[in-house]
């Protein structure tokens, strides 16, 4: 354990550089890195390589391949690149690989090499080809920069939502920047360049002169400037061989090294980690790698091979032909218990449990001391956090063991925090394996979140680890595993290979009803495909059967759409399809599919009832339900026509529609209408006044009102009006006209129908008591009482109740007797009745 | 005089809530979503507003949708610009939109929707305001009300928690149901492990029970729809009612006292209940006579604005009381609800048939002899022949031809048949069988296979006991069951079936009912083994009528939930009556 620190290189008093290797790589590179332009995404992510034959005078002859490796050099994808020239490459915050073409076509590729999208930077950028350009993460995406032949410089912050921002012109520039970078300071994305001895800022509005505050004097150019990977610092490195290190905003300089290189670096790097008060730049030549920060002496290293750096949050990575390095600042937990001869907590209980392991007293020693200090939490903390920054396994846990150990003797140290460690540990040396080849570290998986990490696993098709990792961190289903299986089946419905009842079975069987997974998602994804057959059958899983309806419309399927519209019990989804069905079937074929669909039917009818009355007739037509055309041309009768001629004769379709229907009653008493209308029209022409539209009822006592008695009784004749309503008509209409002389006549002139119980109700209605009277007496005897008792005669209805010994009547009479006045009549009856009950 | 309720009946769920959120999203919706500064109603009529944007708030239907296209275009002929806003409650229909792009006017609306579906028009009663839901189903056999009804009940659900208990019977209520369910279980684990706040739900759709909403209603409640047209909680009381030249528009709901006491009470309790209560207020009035001023200062600053606004109360309900009298008096009342009693009793059905045709023949109303038809046609498992054409053809005599369209329509429905000659009831239900079984049949309500169905009133009535055997006077005032809410002629037939399953807790031991309700697969009960309702809530039983419902069913049921100690809330498409019912199958000219 004495070498464990063998790698340490200490820069000034306070930190500690390490760098050990990730993997030693496998990759078959046929170029130099040298001759290619590469591309590695961050966070552990893949490498791109295209080599580059337009940098060489050469005509391009052969094509160039664009390889695509993971971190740990397996390939992923290897394709022969048919495009223009390329400029420069570089991977988004998704992992898709942006390539600038010369033309400013950037081209979006996938990490399988599967060609996604294009789109132009614009059109001064084409007119004035791409000189240079950058793509760059800010948190709202994946920005490109672009640096034009013309000297101008063209970003869009964001490709996913690309909007070009043209930055303002350099005054008096007339060559290349010397170098430039993209800087992101308020969540606005500027330039900064060197021209000269000169530093300029652009932003959208303007470009200004900077100066780089207690910078060095005698620098005539710029050769080299490096941001941090989170936008707060900023390195210079200048033709005199000097270093200038401060922050980006260009308002403070944290410390200035001078290494005495005039030679351009091949590449300039800060190497930081979050929190950390050590700031320092990794500076790679061609054979030479060397550390500078707040020190005199840097850390220098030999290269190899020719190697290529990538900026991570919390250190570089390193690779070349044959390794792949992390270099990075040792973590202070880390520090603080291996550092030679410490005496931190972490350090004493890493020894302590050593010694407990070997059985010796001195475990307890140790153990002790740090119980003395009162610094026992303080050392599980540290072991654990040490734990996390570990690369190699047995180091991880030789450290949770200490803690474990530790743990034994606090009283209530929450576990969580070594729980999740372990955890996390496992996660991680799951993923860094060679196959997977993503060398996170802690500080960068906790930055990126599982979600993320799941995310990218699902993006490089390692499905069955996803899983595992789900289940093992027993997130939700929804956001885990199900949300990876319908990735999964996604990726299935594109293998060709395979017959469609194989993928869909193997799909189903996979997903079961795992909640949370859209068949219809599936089902759209194997239609992007062409597989219309696949996705006819992934929708036949899905639940819901409102969702397999839009894509079923989509593929042409609308018969099908429909019968699954009705299942879903929504009108709405319905009716959108009834109106896709109708404008993609003809006429014919249109209604049949209705007819075998009532539901879809009735709700077409509705709409047609309001919208569409030729189709509705129609559609009555084609059923052959004479009952509702019928109805429709009834309707139609006094809703669309106005002219008499045209009312009947849309009375007469009714009328042979409801002959055809077998309705003899409704066809009967239609023609009996269009007669009646008819006669209406007749008696407005000679009588004047308004008779058309009334009802047969109507029509008569506007007759008799009129006095047309005669004219009145022949079209009670004529339409078979039942005596007992003409009599009720005639009596209604005398008493209304107050012709009691008429009325009178009237009731004489045959024995009434209804009686004369309802002329003494009417004449009552109309206040004549005088008339009433006269009826009440040639009232039958069952009514008789009832009669008498409306015209206000209480004792002679006693009389005839007293008569007609009949109790309901007595009390009927009885409940009438009100004050004074009626007191003997109520004697009278109240004896009556005590008289009745006696016999 | 108002019964009590047992003190161990649980208490009913905080609708207010309810109230609260509705008001806020309309607020939010019309104030910061679309800026509306002046409401108007939406009649059929030419915008008179200047204002640079119209904002419409519509049901989605078709008419409304030409409404608003025929502004729009009125307004380009006029060569004047603005802005158009629909928003749809309780949800937007692609046929609106339809109707709007076929008129050329999508372009110039934008559209919104407010998912508005529960109205709380009193403690215990929540209204979708849907009146439209009857003629939409019931008759032209339009499903899209079914996603808004499983909406509400998801509403509720995520509300006052899981529902453990469920009874239904209807296919309506079995598709909303259904429907109700897979949305539940779309957004599962909301509502899990919270306690039920409502014990048992009951759904029934109103073609189970036309006989109970088609009979006049006698209880106060019912008495003022009947008369005045209750509309949303609120009603206008005319000149008649208030004695003065105005009308007084009046909430009627638990907050008033007075009216909380008489609701459900039969009518010909009412004015003696009313005049008592006179005479107390008159007695407490009194009492100032010998107050010192201390005492007196007391009683003004006290007592005397609850006095005044019982007075005030008092006087309205009077009122209300005399001028219904008047009306049922002069239409003969009484030999109405005798020829009523008389349909549901099944005597003298020559003598009520001859007193509908007079009915018909005098023009008394049209509605109320369509009324009269129909419990008829129900009561006696359709009309035989003769009478139903001459009934009909009377009818068209006094009312006009299009009700040929009206006879149409109340066949369709099931609410006025010709009884079949040959149809055995074996016969019919092999055909309805066999419709239900079609797998395609029993998704749908094909409207027509009503006409197969015979009502099977009488033996309905006959198995469940709707008749109660009097012997000697019914006491209305204090009723021994829900028939008092008929006069003690007549249980109402949901409000028994709802009983009969509560006690049972299922459907077992009825399928005899069932089948002669014709909805043999359409019954059923889904009852969770494990009961975690505690027994408070296990007596709160929601019921929702599934095309309206009366306000004697709500009294009937109160009475119930008194009697046994459970508490009911009612869940409506609208509140209806007989009136309505018979409105929204009638034809009418424009």
């Amino acid at each position: 354990m004495d070498c464990y620190t063998a790698n340490w290189n200490p820069l000034g008093d306070s930190a500690f550089y390490r760098k050990y290797e990730l993997y030693s790589m496998d990759w078959d590179l046929k170029e130099e890195l040298r001759d290619c332009l590469v591309a590695a995404a961050p966070y552990g992510g893949p490498i791109a390589l295209l080599r580059n034959p337009w940098r060489k005078e050469k005509a391009a002859s052969v094509r160039p391949v664009l390889e695509i490796y993971s971190a740990s050099g397996l390939p992923l994808a290897s394709l022969l690149w048919k495009s223009g020239p390329v400029v420069s490459l570089g991977w988004s915050a998704e992992e898709e690989l942006l390539c600038v073409q010369e033309d400013g076509v950037v081209l979006v590729y996938g990490l399988h090499g599967d060609f996604r999208r294009h789109f132009s930077m614009g059109n001064e950028v084409l007119q004035n080809r791409v000189l240079d350009a950058r793509i760059f993460h800010t948190e709202f995406g994946s920005g490109v920069a672009i640096l034009t032949g013309a000297h101008r410089f063209t970003l869009s912050a964001n490709v996913g939502d690309l909007k070009l921002r043209r930055m303002p012109e350099v005054p008096g520039l007339q060559s290349a920047p010397s170098c430039w970078t993209t800087l992101c300071q308020d969540r606005v994305a500027h330039i900064l360049l060197a021209v000269g001895p000169d530093l300029y800022l652009l932003d959208h509005a303007a470009c200004s002169a900077v100066t780089p505050p207690g910078l060095a004097p005698g620098v005539s150019s710029f050769l080299q400037m490096a941001v941090s990977f989170t936008y707060r610092h900023l390195a210079l490195f200048t033709d005199t061989g000097y270093i200038w290190m401060g922050t980006a905003s260009l308002k403070e300089k944290l410390c200035e090294f001078n290494c005495n290189i005039r030679a351009p670096p091949k590449q300039m790097v800060w190497c930081s980690r979050p929190r950390s008060k050590e700031r320092a730049v990794v500076v790679a030549w061609e054979r030479r790698l060397m550390v500078v920060g707040d020190a005199p002496e840097s850390i220098q290293f030999v290269l190899d091979e020719d190697s290529y750096l990538v900026p991570e949050l919390d250190g570089v990575r390193i690779f070349s032909h044959s390794t792949h390095e992390f270099l990075h600042e040792v973590p202070v937990a880390s520090e603080e218990i291996f550092k030679i001869a410490s005496m931190a907590p972490g350090a004493l209980l890493l020894e302590a449990q050593k010694e407990y392991e070997k059985e010796s007293q001195k475990a307890d020693e140790y153990l002790r001391e740090i119980q003395e200090l009162g610094q026992l939490t303080q050392a599980v903390q540290q072991c654990i956090e040490a734990a996390g920054h570990e690369h190699r396994p047995d180091m991880q846990k030789s450290l949770l063991r200490a803690a474990s150990f530790g743990k034994c003797f606090l009283d209530r140290f929450p576990p969580d925090s070594f729980v999740r460690m372990c955890q996390d540990l496992r996660v991680l040396n799951a993923i860094r394996d060679y196959h997977i080849g993503i060398p996170l570290t802690y500080s960068q998986y906790k930055q990126l979140t599982i979600q993320v990490l799941l995310d990218r696993l699902v993006l490089r098709r390692l499905y069955p680890l996803a899983i595992q990792i789900c289940e093992y961190l027993r997130l939700p289903e929804v956001q885990g595993v199900s949300r990876i299986l319908a990735h999964w089946a996604c990726y299935k419905v594109q293998q060709k290979d395979v017959s469609d009842e194989d993928v869909a079975r193997a799909i189903n069987q996979k997903l079961g009803d795992t909640p949370g997974v859209s068949y219809s998602d599936i089902a759209a994804r194997a239609y992007g495909c062409g597989r219309t057959e696949l996705a006819i059958k992934l929708l036949e899983y899905e639940p819901r059967s409102g969702e397999q309806v839009p894509l079923l419309l989509k593929m042409k399927r609308s018969k099908l759409a429909l019968s699954k519209a009705i299942e879903s019990g929504d009108t709405d989804l319905v009716f959108t399809v009834l109106l896709h069905l109708k404008n993609e079937l003809n006429r014919g074929d249109f209604f049949m599919t209705l007819r075998n669909q009532p539901m879809a039917l009735s709700l077409y009818r509705q709409f047609c009832k309001h919208q569409e009355l030729e189709t509705l007739k129609d559609l009555y037509n084609q059923d052959d339900n004479h009952q509702e055309l019928g109805s429709f041309h009834i309707r139609a009768s006094y809703a669309a026509e106005e002219r008499i001629e045209g009312r009947v004769a849309a009375l007469q379709s009714a009328a042979d529609a409801f002959y055809k229907a077998k309705n003899e009653f409704a066809a009967k008493a239609t023609e009996d209408q269009m007669r009646l209308l008819r006669l209406q029209r007749r008696l407005e022409d000679e009588l004047g006044g308004h008779f058309v539209d009334l009802s047969l009822h109507d029509t008569v006592t506007t007759l008799v009102l009129g006095g047309h008695s005669k004219r009145a009784e022949q079209l009670a004749r004529d339409f078979r009006i039942p005596d007992k309503r003409l009599w009720w008509l005639k009596l209604t209409a005398l008493a209304d006209l107050e012709d009691w002389e008429e009325l009178e006549k009237f009731s004489k002139s045959k024995k009434s129908p209804i009686g004369y119980l309802p002329f003494v109700e009417i004449c009552m209605k109309q206040h004549n008591k005088y008339e009433a009277k006269k009826y009440a007496s040639r009232v039958g005897p069952e009514q008789k009482v009832k009669a008498l008792l409306l015209v206000g005669d209480v004792a002679q209805a006693a009389d005839v109740a007293i008569e007609h010994r009949n109790e309901a009547e007595l009390t009927l009479v009885l409940s009438h007797c009100t004050g004074a006045t009626d007191a003997a009549t109520a004697d009278k009856i109240q004896r009556a009745r005590a008289q009745a009950q006696k016999k | 005089m108002a019964f009590p309720h047992r003190p161990d009946a649980p208490e009913l769920p905080d609708f207010s809530m309810l109230k609260r959120l509705a008001r806020d999203q309309l607020i939010y919706l019309l104030e910061q979503q679309h800026e509306v500064d002046k409401l108007y109603k939406v009649e059929n009529k030419p915008a008179v507003s200047s204002s640079e944007q119209l904002c419409f708030l519509v049901r989605p239907r078709i008419k409304n949708m030409r409404y608003v296209a025929s502004l729009v275009n009125a307004d380009k002929l006029a060569g004047r610009t603005r802005k158009y806003k629909v928003i749809f409650s309780p949800q937007k229909f692609h046929a609106c939109e339809m109707v709007l792009e076929e008129e050329g006017v999508y372009g110039d609306v934008s559209c919104d929707e407010w998912a508005f579906s529960l109205l709380p028009l009193d403690v215990d009663l929540l209204s979708m305001e849907l009146p439209e839901f009857f003629r939409d189903y019931f008759l032209e056999g339009d499903q899209r009300w079914i996603n808004t009804v499983a909406q509400a009940l998801h509403l509720l659900s995520t509300l006052y928690g899981p529902f453990p208990n469920c009874y239904g019977i209807g296919r309506c209520t079995k598709m909303s149901y259904e429907l109700w369910r897979k949305l539940e279980e779309e957004e599962d684990g909301e509502t899990k492990g919270r306690r039920p706040e409502i014990g048992h739900v009951f759904l029934l759709d109103r073609d189970v029970d036309f006989v109970t909403a088609l009979c006049s209603q006698v209880v106060y409640e019912g008495l003022v729809d009947d008369t005045f047209r209750v509309k949303c909680g609120s009603v206008d009381f005319g000149p008649e009612v208030t004695s003065s030249d105005r009308s007084l528009k009046v909430l009627l709901n638990a907050e008033d006292k007075v009216f909380n006491e008489i609701r459900n009470e039969h009518f010909s309790n009412v004015f003696g209940f009313l005049s008592q209560k006179a005479r107390n207020l008159q007695a407490q009035y009194d009492r100032r006579r010998g107050m010192d001023i201390k005492q007196m200062k007391n009683f003004v600053s006290q007592e005397l604005k609850g006095l005044k606004q019982e007075h005030r109360l008092l006087s309205v309900h009077i009122g209300a009381c005399e001028s219904i009298m008047k009306k049922k008096t002069k239409q003969d009342f009484q030999e109405l609800i005798k020829t009523e009693h008389a349909l549901l009793e099944g005597f003298n059905i020559r003598e009520s048939t001859s007193y509908i045709e007079e009915h018909i023949d005098r023009q008394v109303s049209p509605i109320e002899s369509l009324r009269l038809m129909c419990l008829l046609s129900i009561t006696e498992n359709g009309l035989i022949p003769k009478d139903y054409r001459s009934l009909k053809t009377q009818y068209l005599q006094s009312y006009g031809p299009e009700h040929l369209l009206t006879f149409s329509n109340l066949r369709r429905a099931g609410l006025l048949t010709e009884q079949a000659p040959g149809d055995t009831l074996t016969a019919v239900e092999s055909k309805v069988s066999k419709l239900v079984t079609d797998k395609a049949a029993g998704k749908i309500t094909d409207a027509f296979n009503s006409l197969a169905k015979r009502s099977n009133f009488r033996a309905i009535s006959k198995k469940l006991n709707l008749i109660p055997r009097v012997d000697g006077e019914y006491d209305l005032k204090v009723p021994r069951d829900m028939a008092y809410v008929f006069s003690g002629a007549y249980v109402p037939l949901s409000c028994r079936l709802i009983e009969q399953v509560l006690e049972r807790r299922s459907w077992q031991g009825l399928d005899e009912v069932v089948r002669l309700l014709n909805c043999n697969e359409l019954a059923f009960t889904d009852v969770t083994k494990e009961d975690k309702a505690s027994s408070e809530s296990s007596r709160l039983i929601m019921v929702v009528f599934l095309g309206g419902c009366t306000f004697s069913e709500i009294s009937a049921l109160r009475f119930l939930g008194r009697e046994k100690g459970y508490r009911f809330i009612f869940l409506t498409t609208a509140v209806t009556n007989s009136a309505r019912l018979m409105e929204a199958m009638s034809e009418v000219k424009a």
